[in-house]
């Protein structure tokens, strides 16, 4: 690591938090100009004039728009990031509850559909326009256009229902055995793995081919390296940089962006819960949600960009 | 709904994406057959249609194909055939637009941001990036309440959700080409900005914008049902086709025509255009010579 | 579906205190004749037993008792929502996920049975001479989870608390009738009454006015009297009940655990069943029930309610201030093809007034408004209304209302009228939208009583009253009715109500829809209730598992 890779890491954290900022300025001004406030949410269908009023004042909601969002900006400075308007819970508890959920299901994700894109992308560009990459590609852009809740909705009904092998709800309830584990997360992570692997085979895919291109690989291929060790020794490490890119932004899909998978399964994550503070008006949690997921995007991307650098000795001292 | 894996692919894997498309040319052959197809269905279909979309034909829901409702009937007994033949101009033409848009927009910005001072690139970026963060369904909820809802406000929000990622690729190409030699030959042969994006740049990413257009015409197409499904654009009885799948869902564990066949649809769509796409790049490239 | 549901399902484990005289009103006995016997013996053990013995009786034996069923086991439930927003207040509840939770650890004054007749529940005995000054002895020795004995002064402050907007109460404008409430000693509730309504009993029955412990303001540890206690509450995730063992009805409940989620999508929710991951689910869309019929280990249960998703027509607007356009909107809906075509059967047909077929002082009489385009079409036009275009506002928040929409877009097609279905987000659609265009839908859950869904929606200063809809003569009827006390001729009140709703107001009620549950097998004891599904949200207590 070099002094050009500390600058980049120092400049982009920069421009993270003027990002985050912005986000937040943007997240609260639409909850402020969204018809329906949070008392009026919380009160329902039917709510009367003096209710809603009270419970504005009650709720603070009764303030400028300007004056809420630089109160609580100075809390989040203090660390403090508020509390859930919908039901008194300071917003880091419900968070707490959620967090992890979606990190076990994102990782388990992550360990079974990057080997596979990997696999399915590198086989694929080596065999490129043969059989196997036909079918590959057929079978992966088939995959991006089924709609997310047939295929899940279609895997509950035919390995839960008819077959019975598996649970149709994975909601985190007690796991005790690695049997149990299988049987709860199977399905979600078969679901998620359908959306992302398409994605991540098709870059890797392109990424290697780009190299299997380059004037270098076909120097080693005339010198007689044999086709595995070309793409394993040659192309592969110098298109580490667009897969990690790939990889780092099906991440962070997995950690925002699942709410359908979340709710036909049941399953307790931040994704969710997104849904629901907006919905409720919740102004704190959806500040709370949208900067956890604003935050774990430039993290990833900053990563993979790191990881193109470092494997890529050109790059490093752009 | 919104996927941001597509938001951003990168520059080089996009690049690859438009060349390696020399694969076998019987697949984009059958590319350009389901695209034109569709693009027929598209233009003819609602006048083939034999029932009005909204009308309930039969008692039967989810009937299978029968010679007097080709493609059965959905939830509530409706023709499946008008519904779908209705469904897919809706689709293809929005999709097409709102993609186009996106692709446009984004790109159009990169060459902005490229040829532009250091500060206005920054700018653009950031605002980009903060996109990116906000939740799609406040963004929905937001378009709704402040212009009600039209068609032309749905393919507004598609094209907001979906430049940002056109706007990074396209941006991160642009990038990579500027540095190039004949970039810094024509900036110092003092030539127009305007110039250099337009007949410089441009030219040489134009194939991997192309391919990228493909893949977010299919997710704009899924997209167009979860946006329906918040009360966004299309509005009842008409349905596009992700939103006949959805409504449909129902006759899932039957088999029924009304849930398999607009999906089947939104695939061969998908995968059609996209072949076709990558038909077109290979024979860019071959006219050009590779690169 | 966000309202106050309120009710219950189920009879008194002693029936000897069971309050009769409400079973008896509702049975057809004069008003006269029971509010005499309220007064002068109160309603009476022994009294009420033997006077209305026969009235009772009919039903007694359907309805669960102590030593029935087996005890034991541990179910697992899905309703049809979860958020973060999920609450254990009483006053709060939005949903029927809230009022299944409420019920499964609070008890109410008095608690409906099966047949929407209110039973006594934590009141031991409920006294009145004019129906506005209302005495109510509690049982005793009936204790909270927390081992606090319940007294009079948690029962004021249940009551009261309703009244404070800052509560954000659910029912404030029912609360407003409570004139005065207070404690007369340890076990006595004194209640005064804005004016004399005799339907009290069934309005504390209700979900929301379930009795917590005095000064409550922290209501997540679900402190209540009821049969299950609170082991975990995650709001948008799950809460599990256990078997409360000082519960103060003997042998209840049955069951040591229920695990109660939310489950939004209908297919993951019966798919969930099937799967044997779930016992009870509710809200099961019709065309789902051949799909659970056809599973050997599962059933139906379906209770028709008086559920009902309206067609608004703003009564101060135009084109609604047309009395042919309102009408000629009326017989546009066809209420048969919404039944079949929508509901699969599972709804029975309005005549666009409120009250359910089959419920207390329907109007069998009025004549059933059907289809009929040829005469819209001929009103429409006479109020120079043909070819006119309006949009007409629907959302998934009112149950069916988009396929109501579109199948009256077709008639209307028929009839010369243009309507541009507007299909708008459930989220924020009761505050922004509904009843607020000239064209709009609506959806009422099932109320305990005719009145209460009269003054809630019809009188002309309801606050909820959709249509906008103003008649003087229906006001006076309305109040007329609450301070009489013959019930013939009450009845009569009513019935004309009906009548002026059905001819004049600017609802439109195609159907009322039917509850559909699905239940596993060995699941017994479930029943059904008019007031929604869950048995009216109040399965906990009285089920079983006979596995």
């Amino acid at each position: 690591m070099n002094s050009n890779t500390l600058w980049l890491i120092g400049r982009r954290l920069g421009a993270a938090i003027v990002t985050l900022l912005i986000v937040s300025m943007v997240v609260f001004a639409i909850t402020a100009v969204l018809p329906g406030d949070a008392a009026q949410q919380s009160l329902g269908q039917f709510a009367t004039p003096e209710q809603v009023a009270a419970l504005r004042a009650k709720m603070g909601l009764d303030q400028p728009g300007v004056l809420r969002y630089l109160h609580w900006l100075m809390s989040l400075l203090g660390g403090d990031m508020g509390v859930s308007v919908s039901n008194a819970v300071p917003v880091t508890e419900l968070m707490a509850g959620r967090v992890p959920n979606t990190l076990m299901l994102a990782a388990t994700t992550a360990l079974v559909s990057v080997p596979v894109a990997l696999i399915l992308g590198i086989g694929s560009a080596m065999g490129r326009g043969g059989r196997i990459d036909g079918f590959v590609s057929f079978f992966t852009l088939m995959m991006v256009a089924v709609p997310e809740f047939l295929v899940a909705t279609l895997a509950v009904l035919i390995f839960a229902v008819n077959l019975g092998w598996l649970s149709a709800l994975s909601y985190a309830s007690e796991i005790t055995s690695p049997l149990q584990f299988m049987r709860t997360y199977a399905l979600p992570v078969m679901t998620l793995c359908c959306v992302i692997v398409a994605q991540m085979a098709r870059m890797t895919r392109a990424a290697v081919i780009d190299q299997l291109d380059s004037p270098y690989v076909e120097m080693a291929r005339l010198k007689g390296v044999s086709p595995v060790r070309v793409v394993l020794r040659h192309a592969l490490p110098n298109a580490i940089g667009p897969i990690a890119n790939a990889i780092a932004l099906s991440l962070s899909y997995l950690l925002g962006g699942v709410v359908i998978v979340e709710t036909i399964f049941n399953y307790p994550g931040i994704a969710s819960l997104m849904v629901d503070a907006v919905t409720n008006r919740d102004m704190a949690l959806v500040q709370a949600c949208t900067m956890l997921f604003c935050t774990a995007y430039l993290m990833l991307v900053l990563i993979a960009d790191l990881c193109a650098i470092l494997s890529n000795p050109r790059l490093r001292n752009q | 709904m919104n996927n941001p894996i597509v938001k951003s692919p990168t520059a080089a894997v996009a690049l690859a994406l438009g060349k390696d498309a020399h694969a076998s040319s019987w697949l984009g052959l059958i590319g350009a057959a389901m695209c034109a197809i569709w693009l027929l269905v598209a233009i003819f279909g609602p006048w083939l249609a034999p029932h009005p979309v909204g009308e309930v034909v039969s008692d039967n829901v989810f009937d299978s194909l029968s010679a007097v409702y080709p493609l059965g009937t959905d939830y509530l007994g409706r023709d499946m055939l008008s519904r779908i033949l209705v469904g897919a101009r809706l689709t293809v033409g929005l999709a097409l637009v709102a993609a186009v848009l996106s692709s446009g927009l984004g790109t159009t910005c990169a060459l902005l941001s490229v040829v532009s001072p250091k500060w206005l690139d920054e700018l653009i970026s950031r605002l980009m990036d903060a996109f990116i963060s906000i939740p799609s369904k406040m963004l929905a909820l937001i378009m709704v309440s402040a212009f009600g809802s039209s068609v032309t406000l749905l393919v507004c929000t598609a094209v907001l959700s979906y430049t940002p990622g056109a706007f990074r690729i396209a941006r991160s190409m642009a990038v990579n080409i500027e540095a190039l030699e004949y970039v810094q030959v024509a900036r110092t042969r003092g030539e127009r900005r305007l110039y250099i994006a337009c007949v410089e740049i441009l030219p040489n990413m134009l194939n991997p914008v192309l391919a990228d257009l493909g893949l977010r015409f299919g997710f704009i197409v899924l997209l167009l049902s979860g946006m329906s499904f918040l009360g966004l654009g299309v509005q009842p009885p008409d349905a596009d086709l992700g939103s006949l799948v959805r409504e449909n869902i129902g006759g899932l564990n039957q088999g029924a025509p009304a849930v398999v066949i607009p999906a089947l649809a939104i695939g061969t769509l998908t995968i059609g255009v996209n072949l076709f796409i990558d038909r077109l790049s290979s024979r860019r490239n071959r006219r050009s010579g590779g690169h | 579906m966000s309202d106050d549901k309120n009710g219950i399902k189920d009879q008194l484990v002693t029936g000897t205190e069971s309050l009769r005289v409400f079973e008896g009103l509702n049975r057809g006995m004069s008003r006269r004749h029971a509010l005499q016997m309220l007064g002068v013996a109160g309603v009476a053990a022994a009294g009420a037993g033997s006077l209305f013995g026969a009235a009772g009786k009919l039903f007694a034996d359907e309805e669960a008792s102590p030593g029935k069923g087996k005890p034991g086991g541990r179910i697992r439930v899905a309703g049809i929502s979860s958020s973060t927003a999920d609450t254990l207040d009483p006053a709060k509840g939005s949903s029927s996920t809230d009022y299944v939770r409420h019920y499964m650890f609070y008890n109410g004054l008095t608690r409906f049975d099966s047949h929407m007749v209110p039973q006594l529940e934590l009141a031991e005995r409920i006294d009145t001479t004019d129906a506005t000054l209302w005495v109510i002895t509690l049982r005793k020795e009936v204790t909270f989870h927390n081992g606090k004995a319940l007294t009079a002064a948690d029962v004021v402050f249940s009551l009261l608390r309703h009244k404070d907007p800052i509560t954000g109460s659910k029912v404030l404008p029912l609360a407003g009738q409570f004139d005065e409430v207070k404690a007369n000693g340890t076990h006595e509730v004194q209640i005064r009454l804005s004016g004399p309504n005799a339907e009290l009993p069934s309005i504390l029955a209700i979900s929301h006015l379930l009795i917590v412990p005095e000064g409550t303001s922290d209501f997540s540890q679900g402190i209540g009297t009821g049969p299950f206690k609170v082991k975990e509450f995650k709001p948008g995730v799950r809460s599990i009940g256990v078997r409360n063992p000082n519960y103060w009805k003997p042998g209840l409940p049955y069951l040591d655990e229920i695990e109660f989620i939310g489950i939004g999508d209908e297919p993951s929710r019966v798919n969930a069943l099937l799967s044997g991951d779930m016992q009870i689910i509710n809200e099961v869309n019709p065309r789902s029930t051949t799909r659970i019929k056809d599973s050997a280990r599962h059933r139906v249960v379906d209770s028709p309610s008086g559920n009902y998703t309206d067609l608004i027509i703003r009564q101060d607007q135009m084109p609604g201030q047309s009395a042919e356009f309102t009408e000629a909107m009326k017989l546009l809906l066809d209420r048969e093809q919404v039944k079949s075509a929508i509901f699969r059967g599972f709804a029975r047909v309005g005549n666009d007034h409120p009250i359910a077929p089959g419920a207390r002082f329907y109007n069998a009489d009025l004549p059933q408004r059907t289809y009929d385009p040829e005469k819209a079409r001929f009103l429409l036009k006479k109020a120079g209304m043909e070819s006119i275009s309006m949009p007409l506002m629907c959302s998934p928040a009112a149950t069916g209302s988009v396929d109501v929409a579109v199948l009256l877009q077709q008639s209307a097609k028929e009839a010369g009228l243009k309507l541009n279905v507007n299909r708008l987000p459930s989220d924020g659609y009761w505050s922004n939208h509904w009843a607020k265009h000239p064209l709009s839908f609506g959806n009422i859950n099932p109320r305990p009583n005719a009145d209460m869904i009269f003054s809630q929606f019809f009188q002309s200063t309801a606050p909820w009253n959709e249509s906008a809809w103003k008649n003087p003569q229906f006001d006076q009827l309305l109040v007329q009715a609450r301070g009489e006390t013959d019930e013939a001729k009450r009845g009569k009140m009513y019935a004309d109500m009906q009548t002026l709703v059905h001819d004049h107001a600017g609802i439109g009620i195609p159907v009322f829809i039917s509850n559909i549950d699905g239940v596993d097998q060995r699941v017994k004891g479930y029943g059904t209730n008019p007031l929604g599904g869950f048995m009216g949200y109040m399965f906990s207590e009285q089920v079983w598992l006979d596995a």
